[in-house]
């Protein structure tokens, strides 16, 4: 056992951390307020290399592995980045890039991972729909082959990037009756003919991701363009979850580390009946127990990240774990900053309400943690 | 990275258990008649499981080690358990600071079992507290001489060697104030009263403990200056916590073990009760508190294995969380069991009550609250 990170990957990491501070995170506060996608932000993501992160270097990524993806997440998370930067980021270059790199073939990689590495095109991930959240494999958006192009039919909607995306990863089923077995993820463009969004969704939280709809009204891919072959969507989308449990958890870690330190140092200087407000134990308890939280937070991103950087399988039951858990504890941690902020947590300019506002969304998207709780009851009667 | 026990932890641990389910003999605790009966059972499951290295784990060579082992034994027996690791304690102590003549003296007998071993810290008045300790020593020519009295003794009826914290100094600071010294158990003037009845952990012999004019040589002194018990016991302390989060986490997995095992047999509508959400999502969060309380455990233990400067908090997180868990755990038990669990007897109730310890011994989850609090307050100063 061995919880040890190389000096390079700290030097990595303090370079991102070093980076965002001084180039991202004060622009965060005022595009949270404006609810507003920043496309300097975007920029600066791609100077320090985050977009194409994981993609192999020929198509201008960095090649890196879990752990490192992860060290980066966290650094941009702890150097202050807001909620909706932040899952812009994980959406376009995980839930859609990284399903490209793991299943496209050469030409897909080629004509897509270059531009999704630059962000010059942004992409995103289409699986939920109206009817049909948890139940992901109810979906009911079809594909029909013809002779030389798919038709895709139906509506996906809370889609992260939708509104600004060039590149659509899109799951539909080619045959309903056979349930998960039908289903087929394909790469979708933004000018094919049917493909259209919704009016942009204004959301509790990570406000400065854009949100809408995805329409698909007879919406023609090509027979070039399916993803991962015919009818292996199901696998593809869980698949997705081995990046989603780790690498886009590791901006909540950052983020909490963020909020210690802000707490701590508000605490220290705060003063009420003569004395800083670190001497009251209601407020020792919060951030005793958000060091503990970030230390478990951390223990249970980077263990599956490690198991998939050395080979292992996604563990099922350690990737709910860590959704339910942090997702859970992370809305409750937040609220506990706003508290001890007081009247301050409550105003917008401290950050605190934005980042309670942001960790709403750790126990829905991406599966909530009720359905958690599902899974790992169901694993444990087996 | 590597979150993997290696190839000799796993063997330690398989060979461990095995003496844990075959070799010790089960004791009913809760029935036993009388202290001296329940005394000869414990000596001689101590002396099996010192015959397999048990004791020597707790010296501090592997803490992974110690910890998965301890966990395994805490879950077929948390009484034996802990009393047994409570004779282990004083073995940490003289190994990391005797002298080599009390090595030599000591140390063999107390690891082979053949010697029982009590640590005596805590008195009537000071649990939390060490500046309210009252128990002292006075030099008197070239002996010294020791009045007070312990309270909460584990082992006292039956130890043969305790170790006492008296204060040789006063008012210094508690940097200086006190020392410990290892007492034979015939030392004129110790008394061992009757052990007291306890909620749970009924197996575990506590009792108070009283110095009247007790003489002790020079000999006594552990490591043989005074003024350095406050030192040595901040030193020890963390593989006691670990200790304590492998009893939690051992009374946590028994729980769970018994929880599922019902949900699975007990049927609603020709449905086993744990497909019922209400039911199930208890046993997920059972599931989810004992496995990041595992993680977070080895990883205490790694940092404590080297030597980090973050090894005191971590292992103080390690326990609180353990400890907090332990008592949820038992609670949605106990619920799942409804009337079956409260009726007299069960296994749960006899676990239910032996959970409620950890929360309360060697540092309460208030104190560690504070401890842990105040780490992050003055690393993070405005």
């Amino acid at each position: 056992m061995d919880f040890s990170i190389s000096d390079e990957q700290k030097m990595f990491r303090e370079t991102i951390y070093r980076y965002v501070r001084a180039h991202i995170s004060p622009l965060c506060l005022q595009a949270d307020l404006e609810g507003a996608f920043s496309r300097e932000i975007w920029r600066n993501m791609r100077e320090v290399g985050l977009l194409g992160l994981p993609f192999p270097e020929k198509y201008g990524g960095s090649g890196a592995d879990f752990v490192t993806c992860c060290l980066a997440g966290e650094a941009v998370g702890h150097a202050g980045i807001d909620g909706g930067h932040a899952l812009a980021w994980g959406a376009h270059t995980y839930l859609c890039g990284a399903n490209i790199m793991q299943h496209g073939t050469e030409e897909q990689k080629e004509k897509y991972l270059p531009k999704l590495s630059t962000g010059e095109w942004i992409g995103c991930m289409a699986l939920t729909e109206p009817g049909c959240g948890s139940d992901a494999a109810a979906i009911i958006t079809t594909a029909v082959r013809k002779e030389d192009r798919y038709i895709l039919n139906g509506s996906k909607t809370f889609i992260t990037n939708a509104p600004l995306a060039q590149v659509f990863v899109v799951f539909a089923t080619m045959d309903k009756s056979q349930k998960t077995r039908g289903i087929t993820a394909f790469i979708v463009e933004k000018d094919y003919p049917g493909l259209s969004t919704g009016k942009e969704m204004h959301k509790m939280g990570c406000r400065c991701s854009t949100t809408s709809e995805v329409f698909l009204e007879d919406c023609e891919v090509p027979l070039e363009n399916c993803l991962g072959g015919e009818c292996n969507g199901w696998a593809i989308a869980l698949g997705g979850v081995e990046w989603d449990r780790s690498v886009l958890l590791a901006p909540s870690l950052g983020g909490l580390m963020f909020g210690l330190e802000y707490c701590a140092r508000y605490a220290n200087e705060r003063y009420a009946f003569n004395q800083p407000i670190r001497d009251f134990q209601s407020i020792q308890n919060r951030i005793a127990d958000m060091r503990v939280f970030q230390e478990i937070s951390r223990l249970a991103i980077y263990r599956i990240a490690a198991a998939k950087d050395s080979g292992q399988f996604l563990n099922p039951l350690q990737a709910a774990v860590n959704k339910m858990y942090i997702g859970d504890k992370g809305f409750e941690t937040a609220s506990n900053a706003v508290d001890i902020f007081g009247g301050y947590g409550y105003i917008h300019d401290y950050g605190v309400e934005a980042g309670l506002r942001d960790a709403k969304l750790g126990q829905l998207g991406g599966g909530t943690s009720d359905i958690m709780r599902m899974i790992v009851a169901r694993a444990m009667l087996k | 990275m590597d979150y993997k026990l290696t190839h000799q932890q796993k063997e330690i641990i398989a060979v461990m258990g095995r003496v844990a389910s075959d070799a010790i003999v089960p004791v009913d605790f809760d029935n036993c008649v009388t202290a001296d009966i329940k005394a000869g059972h414990l000596r001689k499951n101590m002396k099996i499981m010192a015959e397999s290295g048990f004791m020597e784990l707790w010296l501090g060579t592997d803490m992974i080690a110690a910890c998965s082992v301890g966990e395994v034994f805490a879950e077929i027996c948390p009484s034996t358990f802990f009393s047994a690791v409570s004779s282990a304690f004083p073995c940490t102590f003289i190994n990391s600071f005797g002298t080599s003549a009390q090595q030599s003296k000591y140390l063999n007998l107390l690891l082979d079992a053949d010697h029982i071993g009590a640590l005596a810290v805590t008195e009537p008045d000071a649990g939390s507290d060490f500046s309210g300790l009252s128990t002292v020593a006075e030099p008197r020519e070239d002996k010294w001489v020791i009045n007070g009295m312990k309270a909460f003794v584990t082992n006292a009826w039956t130890a043969d060697v305790f170790l006492v914290l008296a204060r040789t100094q006063g008012n210094t600071g508690v940097d200086s104030e006190f020392t410990f010294f290892i007492m034979d158990r015939n030392t004129e003037g110790l008394r061992i009263d009757e052990p007291v009845g306890t909620l749970g952990l009924k197996g575990a012999l506590v009792s108070t403990v009283r110095f009247s004019d007790c003489i002790v040589g020079h000999g006594a002194i552990l490591g043989h200056e005074t003024g350095n018990g406050y030192g040595q016991y901040s030193k020890v302390l963390p593989y006691i916590q670990l200790a304590v989060s492998a009893y939690a986490l051992g009374v946590g997995t028994a729980c769970m073990a018994e929880a599922t095992s019902y949900a699975k047999d007990r049927k609603v509508s020709g449905k086993p009760i744990g497909l019922i959400e209400n039911v199930g999502s208890k046993l997920a969060l059972m599931y989810t508190h004992n496995d990041l309380g595992r993680m977070m455990t080895h990883r205490a233990a790694w940092s404590v294995m080297q030597n980090e400067q973050d090894a005191g908090i971590l292992s103080s997180c390690a326990k609180l969380f353990t400890s907090e868990s332990v008592n949820k755990i038992a609670d949605m038990a106990m619920q799942i069991y409804a009337g079956h669990g409260y009726a007299g007897g069960s296994k749960i109730e006899s676990l239910y009550r032996d959970a409620r310890f950890p929360e309360i011994a060697y540092g309460t989850s208030e104190i560690l609250r504070a401890a842990i609090a105040k780490d992050s307050l003055d690393r993070f100063k405005p």
